[in-house]
């Protein structure tokens, strides 16, 4: 989202203090899950080989091989791929 | 598929970001053109990622992602998580080790007192007594409780490896397999105390050498008391398992401990106990052989193994990682043998240079 990038760059420059940007992350946490939750509505279905599984932090990562993304419109097929994901009930609380 | 409807979310979000964080601009101080500023450089990377949708700005994108969403989360929510998700994992590994270690107490424990009892009489049943049962309580503070606290981290640590899933199935569909893995990390818990009291033992004898004195601040008094003490010890070993069924080494450990003084054998106690606990009780039990062996083996098993993978595919994986990335939540995550399903929802995947949203998403992988 380049987000970040641009808020390094204005911290590095001075332009922002590192707090204010932790401040626009969070908030940029929250509308975008607010954003995917309001304004997004497709489903999709994976399938792989799963290569590694990791659950680390309350984040699981799957790394995966030969995988088969489908939604409503598309079938995609990619070589390897990296499914990072945290817990849902942690960040609705 | 980098749709309209997708970069219409992005600015959304966009937008939605800089209205909500104005306030908090304006309250520390930072000018609405900071604000402006950012908002324009974020959109004008945005759109070259969008346009150029080269796969080094491509990538930048995720990234961007992977950034905020990750630790932020960290930051805000675990503190309410840990303690809902990580109590129940205590609980789960914790009640299982005292059913288990009473399970295996009698075969150690029936064996090794009567060897107690011949030199000292005065013990009584063992288990039942009133003595045993204090000098137990007397001696835990001083003498278990380091004992106790090693095991602490290996529980800690195996379970997240082994039973991860667990602590967040429990609730849901998987009662049933946090079962089965437990006696797994129970074997763990057990060995590894085992080991654990071992080392400790042979660190407290061979720095001093005398034992009694080593012994002394948990058990210092008489040396009846410390006969009584040598018994629960034992059978405290017992109890957890600690000798792990090496008769020959705990009779090693009593002997040497208690009997010191009254029978002068501190040397070839030493050298007894020391053999056995260096060189893995080859000669005395076949049985602790196989622990050591199952321990050594299962922590370079998980450690090795898990770190080559990572390894391996952090280096290797490097570039489809960065090309094809979803980030998103889950809902959950199961696992039946070797085929894992998860759910996850409102995610972001970015695939062959395209950016899909999703509410909704279902995976079914095979391991």
């Amino acid at each position: 989202m380049c987000l970040t990038e641009t808020l390094d760059e204005m911290v590095s420059n001075g332009t922002l203090s590192p707090e204010v940007a932790i401040q626009v992350l969070v908030q940029f946490d929250k509308s975008m899950t607010e954003a995917l939750e309001t304004q997004v509505k497709s489903k999709v279905s994976i399938k792989a080989h799963l290569h590694t599984y990791r659950f680390c932090d309350n984040v699981w990562t799957f790394i995966l091989q030969d995988a088969i993304f489908k939604n409503e419109e598309t079938q995609e097929n990619v070589g390897s791929m990296k499914i990072v994901a945290c817990d849902a009930k942690l960040l609705t609380q | 598929m980098a749709t309209p409807s997708v970069s219409a979310v992005y600015i959304h979000v966009v937008e939605d970001v800089i209205s909500k964080v104005r306030d908090e601009f304006l309250s520390v101080g930072v000018g609405e053109n900071v604000l402006n500023e950012l908002q324009g450089l974020w959109e004008m990377k945005m759109i070259q990622c969008g346009a150029i949708s080269g796969p080094i700005e491509r990538s930048a994108a995720p990234k961007g992602n992977a950034g905020p969403i990750t630790p932020v989360h960290d930051l805000n929510v675990p503190y309410e998580g840990t303690e809902e998700y990580e109590t129940p994992t205590a609980e789960m590994l914790f009640p299982p080790t005292p059913l288990q270690t009473p399970m295996q107490t009698p075969l150690p424990g029936n064996i090794d007192q009567p060897l107690y009892h011949m030199p000292t009489p005065s013990g009584p049943s063992d288990y039942g007594s009133a003595q045993d049962a204090r000098s137990n309580i007397d001696v835990k503070p001083g003498r278990p409780s380091p004992y106790m606290q090693p095991p602490s981290p290996w529980m800690n640590q195996r379970p997240l490896g082994v039973d991860v899933n667990v602590a967040y199935v429990e609730g849901r569909e998987e009662v049933d397999r946090g079962t089965p893995h437990q006696p797994a990390t129970q074997d763990f818990f057990l060995m590894s105390s085992g080991k654990r009291k071992r080392d400790d033992y042979a660190q407290q004898v061979q720095p001093g050498g005398y034992i009694p004195q080593q012994d002394g601040p948990g058990d210092s008094t008489s040396d009846y008391f410390q006969l009584q003490v040598n018994q629960a010890q034992s059978s405290d070993k017992n109890n957890r398992v600690l000798a792990n069924g090496d008769l020959g080494s705990s009779q090693q450990h009593g002997a040497h401990n208690g009997y010191d003084d009254l029978f002068r054998l501190p040397g070839a106690a030493n050298e007894e106990y020391n053999t056995p606990a260096e060189h893995g009780h080859h000669v005395a039990t076949p049985n602790p052989v196989q622990n050591e062996a199952a321990e050594d083996e299962e922590p370079s098993l998980n450690e090795d193994d898990d770190d080559d993978d990572l390894d391996d595919i952090d280096q290797g994986d490097d570039e489809p990682d960065t090309h094809h990335l979803v980030l998103a939540q889950f809902d959950k995550v199961t696992r039946t043998k070797s085929r894992w399903k998860c759910t996850l929802k409102d995610g972001i995947m970015h695939i062959n240079n395209k950016d899909v949203l999703f509410t909704k998403a279902t995976g079914e992988f095979d391991f």
